[in-house]
């Protein structure tokens, strides 16, 4: 019990580092933390796969992506701006708001904690059981996701179009000459 | 729990004396097969045939001046080298070097971290190896320790996805995800001599897997986080003294690790090598030395395998790198993935 | 059980590389040249900050890996399941689905050139 304890409160300490952290990489850092902490409650927990998957996908996909965009883009030459101050409270109420809302459901209609004994039979097993009979629908739909994701991560990121003007214009400059 | 207690710590040290120090041997063994294979003699002086040429590097790493430059983000950059060694260790707590035991009234596993997962573990430690790369060539605050680290990144992340699915392919093929499962399926002989390694059974996947090692050890042909021509020594460049030894230290155990795993999926693991059988029969202690020394012999076959590799092609561009990795590996992977199963179930629908 | 022997690695692991990296700046020798501590590029005098904005094919790179990646895990635990399930056909169906969807992903990334490097 008391390892739980710990794990949780390290956890909550990452995140709160994310959060609070003036230098960005060092957030990223403190995210990459957060999850692997987290893949290690899930082990405690006993949902191994889902602790196995998150250290691949979210640990070392995901985490590398934040890590990679603050060094690939020069987020020292954004000076902060102050004026979105107003912004910022907006949004830290309604997160605090909507945090208390939940956890007030949960206390008040005492919803049904994951409990460590209901899981540890075989997790891995009961998992794929319900994953590929009851929900195999939604396993083949989250493929058309990740597809849609592809496309406009491709859309996004090319510059087809402009490079296209850019020439145009170019050439016609050349004309007028 | 006393016995608890010393059993972890045994395998702790065993798991980590042992590519530790073997790391020596397989330094000295590159650069004398590097000589050899460059008709030079290579390191000879200090010690018989210069095998005490290693130590002397150690005390040299220790003695060095250790130069910190005034540019770089001081903490990033001495944490860099020890997330590289760090992560690079924790795929080996998964690893198992022999079969269980039964002894003391309970079945010893011979991996510090026990778990029916342990494979997926083993990979996603050695997919969280760009962390120290990054972190190095960001806080280095250099542009090619910068380029080298984004470099290094984009590739071992590309080569992992065909890597990926030739393990899927084989967890697919052996029905199971533990490592004991999968070594127990590859003992025994097909015609009463070929081993029934996974290699035989999926050469494709294996030579996708083989490719993937290369790529994620950043070993030549991969070394493009290194090419000196280009980019002086990439994610290292800022870096002397131990720390660099740290990075090199990283390089050798990913190496290590990633071989373990080869072997773990496409030659047997530390199933007995042919031949071994007659004798391991005899007692259960000589039975588990023998497979030790079987998954010894393997991996140190496969550190081989990379010197000869490293002297015989030449490094890639980088553009032929990603479409290698892309366009060629990745589709092959899929397709190998496709006819493997398509395979399975029109054989046994 | 795993967990307290996974840490007693990790902490040693740690205090391994620590312990390598103190012995060095003990040990080792200490001079003060301010033309050591300087910005290495090739003996040239640096120009201009090291972070700056680099191609944004590394990021493509990563962000179609991250995709990728997600479709491969969620094929291992379909590997695992296949041989255990009793209605293989309906799991082959489903398989094939998967596979045509993630080639459909696969063959735009190849059309688009977003990941060709030579210009």
């Amino acid at each position: 019990m008391s390892v739980d304890i710990f794990l949780s409160l390290l956890t909550a300490a990452f995140a709160l580092m994310v959060v609070f952290s003036k230098k960005t990489v060092v957030a990223a850092f403190a995210l990459l933390m957060t999850l692997l902490t987290i893949a290690i409650i899930y082990f405690q927990v006993g949902t191994v796969f889902l602790s196995a998957v998150q250290v691949l996908v979210n640990a070392g996909a995901i985490a590398i992506l934040f890590v990679f965009v603050m060094m690939l883009i020069n987020l020292e030459q954004f000076p902060n701006n102050r004026e979105k101050n107003k912004m910022k409270l907006i949004i830290t109420s309604f997160t605090v708001l909507v945090i208390m809302g939940v956890l007030a459901l949960v206390i008040n209609n005492n919803i049904e904690m994951l409990s460590v004994e209901n899981l540890t039979d075989n997790s891995m097993k009961a998992l794929f059981d319900k994953l590929f009979t009851a929900y195999y629908l939604p396993f083949e739909l989250a493929t058309m996701l990740l597809l849609a994701a592809i496309v406009a991560c491709i859309v996004i990121t090319s510059h087809e179009k402009h490079e296209k003007h850019e020439k145009e214009e170019l050439l016609e400059t050349e004309k007028n000459r | 729990m006393l016995i608890e207690i010393v059993e972890i710590l045994l395998k702790i040290v065993i798991i980590l004396a042992l590519p530790l120090g073997a790391l020596p041997i397989i330094i000295h063994v590159e650069r004398r097969g590097a000589a050899f294979m460059q008709k030079r003699l290579g390191p000879n002086r200090v010690g018989p045939f210069g095998l005490l040429q290693p130590l002397a590097d150690v005390a040299k790493f220790m003695f060095k001046e250790e130069v910190h430059p005034t540019h770089v983000r001081d903490f990033f950059y001495t944490a860099a080298p020890l997330v590289a060694l760090v992560v690079a260790l924790l795929p080996l707590a998964c690893i198992p070097i022999a079969a269980p035991i039964d002894a003391f009234g309970k079945t010893i596993y011979p991996e510090v971290f026990r778990s029916d997962m342990g494979i997926f573990f083993a990979f996603a430690a050695s997919a969280l190896g760009s962390y120290g790369i990054l972190l190095a060539g960001w806080a280095s605050n250099n542009k090619y320790s910068m380029l080298g680290a984004l470099r290094a990144c984009a590739q071992m992340v590309s080569y992992e996805l065909s890597l990926s699915t030739s393990v899927v392919a084989m967890i697919f093929l052996y029905g199971t995800n533990d490592i004991h499962l999968i070594i127990k399926a590859q003992t025994g002989y097909w015609f009463g001599f070929l081993p029934m390694w996974g290699f035989f059974l999926q050469p494709v996947a294996a030579l996708l897997f083989l490719v993937g090692i290369f790529a994620e050890s950043n070993r030549l042909p991969f070394d493009l986080a290194e090419g000196e021509s280009e980019i002086v020594a990439g994610y290292h460049l800022e870096y002397s003294s131990m720390k660099f030894a740290l990075f090199f230290m990283a390089e050798y155990i990913h190496m290590i690790a990633l071989s373990a795993l080869f072997i773990i999926f496409f030659f047997g693991g530390y199933s007995l090598l042919p031949g071994m059988e007659i004798i391991a029969n005899k007692s259960p202690i000589l039975l588990v030395a023998l497979q030790a020394i079987s998954f010894i012999t393997k991996i140190a076959l496969m550190i081989w395998f990379f010197v000869w590799v490293r002297w015989t092609l030449p490094r890639f561009r980088y553009d032929q790198l990603m479409n290698l990795g892309w366009e060629k590996l990745l589709p092959l992977g899929i397709a190998n993935l496709i006819v493997t199963v398509l395979f399975v179930y029109f054989r046994n629908p | 059980m795993e967990i307290a022997s996974f840490a007693v690695f990790f902490v040693i692991a740690c205090t391994l590389g620590a312990f390598l990296l103190g012995i060095s700046s003990l040990l080792g020798q200490k001079r003060k040249i301010v033309r050591e501590n300087d910005v290495y590029e090739s003996g040239v005098n640096p120009v201009g900050s090291a972070i700056r904005q680099y191609d944004i094919k590394f990021y493509v790179t990563a962000i179609l890996f991250l995709l990728f990646d997600v479709e491969i895990v969620f094929l291992l635990p379909w590997a695992l399941a296949y041989g255990e399930s009793s209605d293989k056909a309906f799991m082959i169906s489903g398989f094939v689905f998967f596979m045509v969807i993630l080639l459909v992903g696969y063959i735009f990334v190849i059309n688009s050139k977003a990941l060709k490097w030579e210009e």
